[in-house]
């Protein structure tokens, strides 16, 4: 039909005619880089509603190191020990942070610049994610391509660009280090597959260089060198051993792992740590498995092989037990780490570790976390299952494997669906190729069909072979209707997606909106305001005290040292805070003076209604502080076990530390109309100590919306 | 460690095979010098054991489809918030008082927050996602060319129609759930304890939501 109309075009556009395999060469270029640029864009709902600036909290600290990285060069940075963090004890940067992101920021910055594009670090630090995730539809596409066809591929390539999933946490501003170790991943087990297919030591090599990007990347690569070794040991067991897989494994797992530990946060955990002996248990059972097939080669006789396996697996068996029980009693082999563990046994961080506990993306997934996230992806995965079970090779086995443990992973920690997001995609994008495959196939099939009428087909015998005709009745309408079907449906998963990121998943969190009464949107700034003032206003070395949650943005921006931050690497160091937070102000003052604060930060959300302030976090405070100091003791706060902040309260939770510092002066605040002052908008009371009178400390800033307050911590009297 | 205590045990079999081959007559000429030596020094008078270690025979790897029935309930499981029903253990169903007759309303679904579910919910939910998963099955049994014209029709209706039902009941509980969904309202925030919506305040402060998603990263806090 297409070539009956272009042969009504005139003579010299003839000769563009594409043959079908140009045409359809044509069509995946032109869509994968649409997808590409397409994977880009709905990433940058943030930039262009409020300004090009990183969000969150963690990606404070990384940009933080990439500025120093990029201005000192990578011997410094390799070396560095941070003073300005975790205060009197300091932080060995180098030691302790995955390097690979900011490498990868600052060599993308220093290309622009050979450019002569004159860009300020930042603006490369904001859009690396988005870049990076645009990388990663090509990589599905490939990987898609590789496990199916390239239908699928493509299919797969257009699901992962918009997945909300993944576009949570590789949005622009975002500069974290999943934005690159997704990208990472899946190449890694591109590569692995595609060595595993043809077996080539030079795709094998491949993978171990991916591997150590991943590694450099992200502490998710436990993920990595735990699949491949259950991936090998099911094809082991399902009578797939081959010299391929041998090859690929081999070289990858040697390879990988002296390359994993030049990164010196890594070091020497892939021999010593609990969690990487799976991957050297089936490294060395691979090397069983070559030698018995060795050995069976060379004998040619079945009975005298028998008895020779028979033998040589309870050897193996035991010298491997016994080098692992050896291992792990005399402590070589470290046991697996809290945050792994909880993954395994989810209730182990409930009662043994708060602060894993406390934060609000580890907690388990509930189905509409998943639904929010992937949407018609949730009833694509189940039937591409199906199909990869009818179809079984190795690359399918392996995504299906992919595709079940990070599920499992994802609905243990709501966090670790972005894991399980490019599974997903690619395997909900097999189910829709095949379907929309098999769709198209019953269209077509009625048009090559000699008596072609309206669209009944007789059903019983097709005159022209002699064969029964098994086709359906109104079998070319009913096609078309579940076609147009599939697409109602593909876009209506487009339309949930934009929205979810335009709504949901694009705030920046350190700059808030809300709406005004005439409809029109209020910023609040607070927290650059505050930051900002502590950069101008405060001495050099000044040293703030606050909430672990704030350090990484106090010492990014407003450049002043703190006492903890996000790392939480030290609990009695964090314990300690908490305790000075919950004790009364004069024991609060000691610990104080015993930490050399100066500064004192606190996020009160009273007046604007901002719910993740400190208030609502004390409680956490006081049970990470009295899981080291006995001292706070966590009923003394509640009231018959309930928290509470009005004239009801205990009154240890009356006069300490925080509620003094939030509630300071607030007595006298009107903050709603027909309430009475000193009305806490958030827990919706009126507080119960209104006149607060503070000793040791002294009010120096609140931000303009009282979300940030910060006081000055007054130098002992000179007379006693 | 292993390898070498492994290539110690195969030659000591080989040994032992070469023994017993010679034994039954097959020539077995070795170039191996390390394969002569232990075939005098320990192995002339030792004999390894008989070990009666033997699989059962009918051991045999389950179909792939029995392996997929498997799998589809485990999914079941998973995304039906299995994991947070053990964890957190929500009651099967909330219940609201109604303020005018003081009458106890069950909830059925959660309100407030995206991460957070009731038991029940959790478990209709994921059951429609299967539901979906398995029309879309039963729309790739009836594209199948060699099955009988009358179970192929009965197949394609059923899994449209499974399909159908399983879309619009998802996208029902996703609105019931989520009441702002689809609109172009920024959320409220969903992830912490409360829904903070604030009222029209005509004084001084002229806001009415504050729309801060924080889902990732920050310390909200948990209610238990």
């Amino acid at each position: 039909m297409a070539t009956a109309a272009l042969e009504f075009l005139p003579a010299p556009l003839r000769s563009f005619r594409l043959k079908t395999k140009q045409q359809e060469l044509l069509l995946r270029v032109s869509t994968l880089a649409l997808i590409y640029v397409l994977a880009f864009i709905v990433r940058l709902f943030s930039v262009l509603r409020y300004e090009s600036m990183i969000h969150e909290f963690d990606p404070y600290f990384n940009y933080r190191t990439t500025l120093f990285l990029t201005e000192n060069g990578y011997s410094e940075f390799w070396n560095w020990f941070d003073f300005e963090s975790w205060y009197p004890l300091g932080r060995v940067v180098g030691g302790t942070l995955f390097p690979g992101l900011m490498v990868t920021a600052a060599l993308l910055y220093r290309f622009l610049r050979a450019l002569s594009f004159a860009v300020h670090i930042r603006e490369v630090c904001v859009l690396t994610a988005p870049f990076f995730a645009a990388n990663t539809t090509l990589v599905a596409y490939a990987f898609g391509r590789e496990i199916w066809d390239s239908g699928a591929g493509i299919v797969a390539a257009a699901l992962i660009a918009i997945c909300p999933g993944y576009i949570s946490r590789s949005v622009a501003g975002s500069y974290d280090n999943e934005g690159v170790a997704i990208f990472a991943l899946l190449l890694t087990f591109y590569l692995f597959v595609r060595a595993v297919n043809t077996g080539s030591l030079a795709w094998s090599l491949a993978s171990a260089f991916g591997y150590f990007y991943m590694v450099s990347a992200w502490g998710g690569y436990v993920f990595i060198i735990n699949l491949l070794p259950l991936y090998v040991l099911v094809l082991l067991v399902t009578g797939r051993y081959s010299m391929r897989l041998y090859v690929a494994y081999n070289c990858m797992y040697v390879l990988g792992m002296l390359l994993a530990m030049q990164i010196r946060f890594v070091g020497f955990q892939h021999v010593q740590s609990g969690e990487h002996m799976a991957a050297m248990g089936v490294f060395f059972l691979l090397q069983v498995f070559f030698f018995l097939d060795w050995v069976k080669y060379m004998l040619n006789d079945a009975r005298l092989f028998k008895s020779f396996l028979r033998i040589t697996l309870t050897c193996a068996i035991t010298v491997g037990t016994l080098a692992l029980v050896v291992g792990t009693a005399s402590g070589y082999i470290s046991p697996w780490t809290g945050r792994f563990y909880s993954l395994l046994d989810p209730t182990y961080a409930k009662d043994h570790i708060p602060i894993i506990a406390s934060v609000s993306e580890h907690q388990p997934t509930a189905w509409s976390s998943f639904m929010f996230d992937f949407q018609i992806l949730l009833f694509l995965f189940p039937a591409g299952l199906y199909f990869c079970f009818k179809r079984l090779s190795d690359a399918t086995i392996f995504i299906v494997m992919y595709g079940l443990t990070s599920m499992y992973f994802a609905g243990v920690m709501v966090r670790l669906i972005l894991v399980a997001a490019p599974a997903v995609c690619l395997i909900s994008a097999i189910a829709a190729s095949a379907t929309i495959k098999n769709l198209t196939t019953l269209i077509r099939t009625k048009s090559k069909s000699p008596q072609a009428s309206s669209g009944k087909t007789t059903g019983s015998k097709a005159a022209a072979k002699g064969a029964v005709d098994q086709s359906l009745p109104f079998q070319h309408n009913a096609a078309i209707a579940l076609l147009l079907g599939a697409f109602y449906l593909l876009s209506r998963y487009a339309i949930h997606c934009t929205w979810v990121t335009s709504e949901a998943y694009s705030s920046p969190s350190i700059v808030l909106a809300a709406r005004g009464h005439n409809g029109g949107r209020v910023i609040f700034d607070d927290y650059r305001e505050a930051y900002y003032w502590l950069r101008q206003n405060t001495p050099p070395d000044a040293k703030i005290m606050s909430w672990w949650d704030y350090g990484y943005q106090i010492t990014a921006m407003g450049n002043r040292t703190v006492i903890v931050d996000n790392n939480t690497w030290n609990n009695t160091h964090i314990a300690t805070v908490g305790r000075a937070m919950s004790s009364y102000e004069d024991e609060a003052y000691e610990i104080m003076q015993s930490l050399d604060v100066n500064y004192v930060l606190v996020v009160f959300g009273g007046v604007t209604g901002y719910s993740s302030d400190d208030i609502n976090k004390f409680l956490w405070m006081v049970r990470i502080g009295g899981g080291v100091f006995p001292v706070i003791k966590e009923p003394d706060y509640l009231v018959n076990g309930e928290y509470r902040v009005d004239k009801g309260a205990a009154p240890k939770m009356l006069n300490c530390l925080m509620y003094k510092l939030c509630y300071y002066r607030f007595g006298e605040l009107t903050t709603e109309y027909g309430k009475p002052p000193g009305y806490d908008r958030v827990r919706g009371v009126e507080i119960g100590n209104k006149d607060i009178k503070l000793e040791y400390l002294e009010e120096a800033f609140t931000t303009s919306n009282w979300i940030v307050r910060i006081y000055k911590v007054k130098p002992p009297k000179n007379r006693s | 460690m292993a390898p070498r205590s492994d290539h110690a045990a195969g030659s000591a079999a080989a040994a032992a095979a070469a023994a017993a081959a010679q034994a039954h007559g097959s020539e077995f000429d070795s170039i191996d010098p390390l394969f002569h030596v232990l075939r005098v020094l320990p192995f002339s008078f030792l004999r390894p054991p008989r070990t009666r270690l033997k699989l059962p025979s009918n051991l045999a790897l389950p179909s792939p489809m029995t392996v997929f029935s498997l799998i589809l309930l485990t999914y079941f499981a998973v995304v039906s918030g299995l994991v947070y029903d053990v964890i957190v253990e929500p009651p099967g169903i909330g219940s609201a008082q109604d303020p005018a007759t003081g009458a106890v309303r069950p909830v059925v679904f959660l309100p407030g927050r995206v991460n957070g579910q009731y038991i029940i919910e959790g478990l209709s939910s994921g059951f429609m996602f299967v539901l979906g998963g398995v029309g879309i099955i039963l729309l790739d049994l009836a594209a199948d060319r060699n099955r009988p014209r009358s179970v192929r029709v009965s197949f394609g209706g059923a899994g449209a129609v499974a399909v159908v039902i399983a879309y619009a009941m998802a996208m029902l509980f996703i609105r019931i759930k989520i009441p702002g969904y689809l609109w172009p309202d920024p959320l409220p925030d969903l992830s912490a304890s409360r829904v903070s919506i604030l009222d029209m305040f005509p004084i001084t402060w002229h806001y009415t939501g504050v729309c801060n998603v924080p889902i990732r990263g920050d310390n909200s806090f948990i209610t238990e």
